[in-house]
C-alpha cells in the first residue's frame, strides 16, 4: 500500500475522491467515542428510524416495547386501531410504563405511582389527585407521542420534530424495494414469531457495510456455499446483478438467486412435492404484475440498506435486520423473518429452515460475518493503517454487486449529516452519483 | 441407621445413574471435539437438535428459532467445525459443559424424557462466554445404553448481545 493513500486528508473522515476514483473512510469512524456520541445527535436523533412491522401489532391493544435509536419506545395499536409510537417513560417521574416486550393492553400503568395511560396515550388515572392544584390537567401529561408513519407495513419513527421530510420522501428510491417486498402477498406480509437477538463487538457501521457487500460472499462464506451445493442448489440461471444508490444514504444490490426462493422460485433443493404449488404461485404473479415485474418480485434477490440502520435481505428468506450501536465498539442486532401471511405451512417450514441455515447467530454464514467484523474492529487497533478502502466500482457506469456503491452511498449521507451545519441539507437524489463516479 | 432401597427405588437409581453417565459422556465428547463419535454413537438417525429463540423460549412450532437441525444439517455443522471452515472456531474454542439437575421426567420403557440444566463455558479468540440453558432430551433405550432422538436446549439468556454468535454445539 502506498504511503500516499494513507496520508491524512485534513481532518476528513470520508475521503471521496472522484478524480482518483478513490473512496476512503478514516477508521476512527469505527473506534472514536466522540464520533459515536455525535452520531446519536446528528443521525439517530434526526433520521427516520425503523421501529417494527405493522403485523407485530395486529389488533387494537397490541403493542411492542423496544429500543429505537437508543431510546425506549412503545409502538401500540390503540383501541381506535391507530398505530402510535410513544416514549416509554412515565410523564411523572420517568419510569418505563411498559416492561413487557410485547402483548395486549388497554392501558399502561407505571408501577412507580400507578399513573395510568390509555393505549392511545392519554393519562387516565392519577392516584390521590387532590395533591395537585387547580392548574393540574391530565391532558398535559399524556405520553409523549413521537412522529411516526408507515410505508407498506414498515413502521418508522423520527425523534426530530423539525425533520423536513415525510417518511416517503425520506425513503427516496428505497420505496421501490419495499414495494417489491410487500407485493409478495395479496393479503399482507407478517413477521414470524421468534427474534434472533444477538450482537457483535464491532462498530455498528461494519454490519451495515457487510450486509450490502457481496464481494465477500464466496471468500468468507465457503462453508455455506458448500452446503448449498451439497443440497443440489443449481447455479444462477443468469449471471450479473447490480448495485444501486437509492438516494439519502440508501442503497441496494439486486442479483439473480443463487438458490431457491420460497415465494415462487423453485429449485430441486425444495423437493418435488412443493414444485407444482410454487410454480403455480409464480404463474399467478405473472398474471397480476406482468412477466417483467413478476420476475423481479419472485425471481430476484435483493439486499436493501435503509439509512441509517435497517437492512432488508430478500433471498432464500426475507430477513429484517435492525442494527443498534452500543457505543463505538459494540452493537445489538435484531433479526426477524418476514413472510406472506397466507403461506402454506410446509412452504413456511422450508422458509424457516433455509433462513436458519444461513442466518442468525448459529447459521452457516452469519457467525462468520460477526467474526470477521469483530476482526476488523481489532485490526483498527493498529492505527498505522489510517483508512479503509471502498472504491470498488467507481470506474463503472453500472457497478456490479461485487462493487461497493451501496456502502459509498451510506457513507456519503453519513458524512453530510455528521458535518453539515444542518443535518437536513437538501441534497439532491444521489442516484446520479453513479454517473458522476463513472465520469 | 441404614435404610434398604426397595427394588423399585434401586431400579430407579440405576436408571438415573445410567442416564446421567450417558449425558456426562455426551458432554465430554463435545468438550473434547469428538463430534463424529458423538454423532455416530450417541444420536439416532432421525435426531432433531433445536435451540429456540430467546424471546420465545418454548418449543413453539410456528416460531423461528436459532437452531433447528435435522440429522443432515447437524452432520454438516459438525463437518464444518472439524474442517476448520468455521472461522470463529478455528482455532478451536475450549469448552466446559457443566451438566446438572438430571431428572427423568417420564419412562416409557422404550424411551425416556429427560431434563437437565447446562452451562457451557466457551473460551476462544480472546473471549469468554457462558451459555446457560435447560435441556430436554428424548432418549431411545438401546440395550443398556441410549441414543438421543430429540435434543432441545432452551437458553435462559434474554438476548445473545454479548455472545454475538452461537458457533458450537451446545
Amino acid at each position: 500500500m502506498t504511503i500516499e493513500l494513507q496520508r491524512p486528508v485534513g481532518d476528513r473522515i470520508v475521503v471521496d475522491d472522484l478524480d482518483r476514483l478513490s473512496f476512503r473512510v478514516d477508521r476512527r469512524a469505527y473506534t472514536d467515542d466522540d464520533l459515536a456520541a455525535r452520531e446519536t445527535t446528528r443521525i439517530f436523533d434526526r433520521c427516520w428510524l425503523y421501529v417494527g412491522h405493522e403485523s407485530e401489532v395486529p389488533e387494537p391493544g397490541s403493542y411492542v416495547a423496544r429500543d429505537v435509536g437508543g431510546r425506549p419506545v412503545v409502538m401500540a395499536r390503540g383501541s381506535d386501531g391507530v398505530i402510535r409510537v410513544f416514549a416509554n417513560s412515565c410523564t411523572h417521574r420517568g419510569a418505563l410504563i411498559c416492561s413487557q416486550p410485547a402483548g395486549q393492553a388497554r392501558s399502561f400503568r407505571c408501577p412507580y405511582h400507578d399513573w395510568t395511560f390509555s393505549n392511545q396515550g392519554d393519562l387516565v388515572g392519577v392516584p390521590i389527585p387532590d395533591g395537585y392544584g387547580p392548574g393540574f390537567r391530565k391532558a398535559d401529561f399524556g405520553l409523549a407521542q413521537h412522529r411516526s408513519d408507515s410505508y407498506r407495513g414498515f413502521a418508522f419513527v423520527t425523534f426530530d420534530p423539525e425533520q423536513p421530510r415525510t417518511l416517503t420522501e425520506y425513503l427516496a428510491g428505497a420505496t421501490e424495494y419495499l414495494d417489491l417486498i410487500d407485493d409478495q402477498s395479496e393479503v399482507g406480509m407478517e413477521v414470524i414469531q421468534g427474534a434472533q437477538l444477538h450482537g457483535a463487538r464491532a462498530n455498528w457501521k461494519l454490519m451495515m457495510e457487510n450486509s450490502v457487500d457481496i464481494y465477500h460472499f464466496r471468500a468468507l462464506h465457503k462453508r455455506y456455499v458448500g452446503y448449498m451445493e451439497s443440497l443440489g442448489s443449481v447455479p444462477p440461471r443468469r449471471r450479473g446483478g447490480f448495485g444501486r444508490a437509492l438516494g439519502l444514504g440508501h442503497g441496494a444490490n439486486e442479483l439473480p438467486p443463487a438458490a431457491a426462493r420460497p415465494l415462487a422460485y423453485w429449485t430441486p433443493m425444495f423437493g418435488a412435492e412443493v414444485r407444482p404449488r410454487i410454480e403455480a404461485t409464480a404463474a399467478r404473479f405473472v398474471d397480476r404484475f406482468g412477466a417483467e415485474r413478476a420476475e423481479r418480485i419472485t425471481g430476484t434477490n435483493r439486499a436493501v440498506l435503509i439509512f441509517p440502520n435497517l437492512m432488508i435481505i430478500d433471498a432464500i428468506a426475507i430477513t429484517i435486520r435492525k442494527i443498534d450501536p452500543i457505543g463505538a465498539g459494540q452493537m445489538a442486532i435484531t433479526s426477524v423473518a418476514l413472510a406472506p401471511k397466507d403461506e402454506d405451512p410446509d412452504i413456511r417450514e422450508l422458509r424457516k429452515s433455509h433462513y436458519l441455515t444461513f442466518l442468525g447467530p448459529a447459521g452457516f454464514a452469519t457467525p462468520d460475518d460477526i467474526e470477521i467484523i469483530e476482526s476488523c474492529q481489532r485490526g483498527y487497533l493498529n492505527r498505522t493503517v489510517r483508512y479503509s478502502d471502498l472504491s470498488r466500482g467507481m470506474n463503472k457506469e453500472v457497478p456490479e454487486t461485487t462493487d461497493e456503491l451501496p456502502a459509498r452511498e451510506f457513507w456519503r449521507q453519513w458524512d453530510r449529516l455528521m458535518h453539515g451545519d444542518d443535518g437536513h441539507l437538501d441534497v439532491a437524489h444521489r442516484a446520479e452519483m453513479q454517473g458522476a463516479e463513472a465520469r | 441407621m441404614t435404610t434398604e432401597l426397595t427394588v423399585d427405588e434401586a431400579a430407579q437409581v440405576r436408571l438415573w445413574h445410567r442416564v446421567s453417565q450417558f449425558l456426562f459422556r455426551e458432554a465430554r465428547l463435545l468438550d473434547e471435539w469428538r463430534l463424529l463419535e458423538w454423532y455416530d454413537e450417541m444420536l439416532t438417525d432421525d435426531i432433531r437438535y433445536s435451540v429456540p429463540a430467546t424471546d420465545v423460549r418454548g418449543e413453539t412450532a410456528d416460531a423461528l428459532g436459532l437452531i433447528d437441525d435435522d440429522a443432515a444439517r447437524l452432520r454438516q455443522r459438525i463437518e464444518q467445525l472439524l474442517n476448520g471452515e468455521v472461522w470463529c472456531e478455528n482455532p478451536r474454542s475450549r469448552t466446559n459443559r457443566m451438566i446438572s439437575n438430571v431428572e427423568i421426567l417420564t419412562d416409557r420403557g422404550t424411551h425416556l424424557d429427560v431434563a437437565a440444566n447446562v452451562i457451557v463455558h466457551r473460551f476462544g479468540h480472546g473471549r469468554s462466554d457462558a451459555y446457560v440453558g435447560k435441556c430436554r432430551f428424548e432418549l431411545v433405550v438401546e440395550g443398556e445404553s441410549f441414543r438421543v432422538r430429540r435434543r432441545v436446549v432452551v437458553l435462559d439468556h434474554e438476548t445473545l448481545y454479548e455472545h454475538g454468535k452461537l458457533s458450537i454445539v451446545l
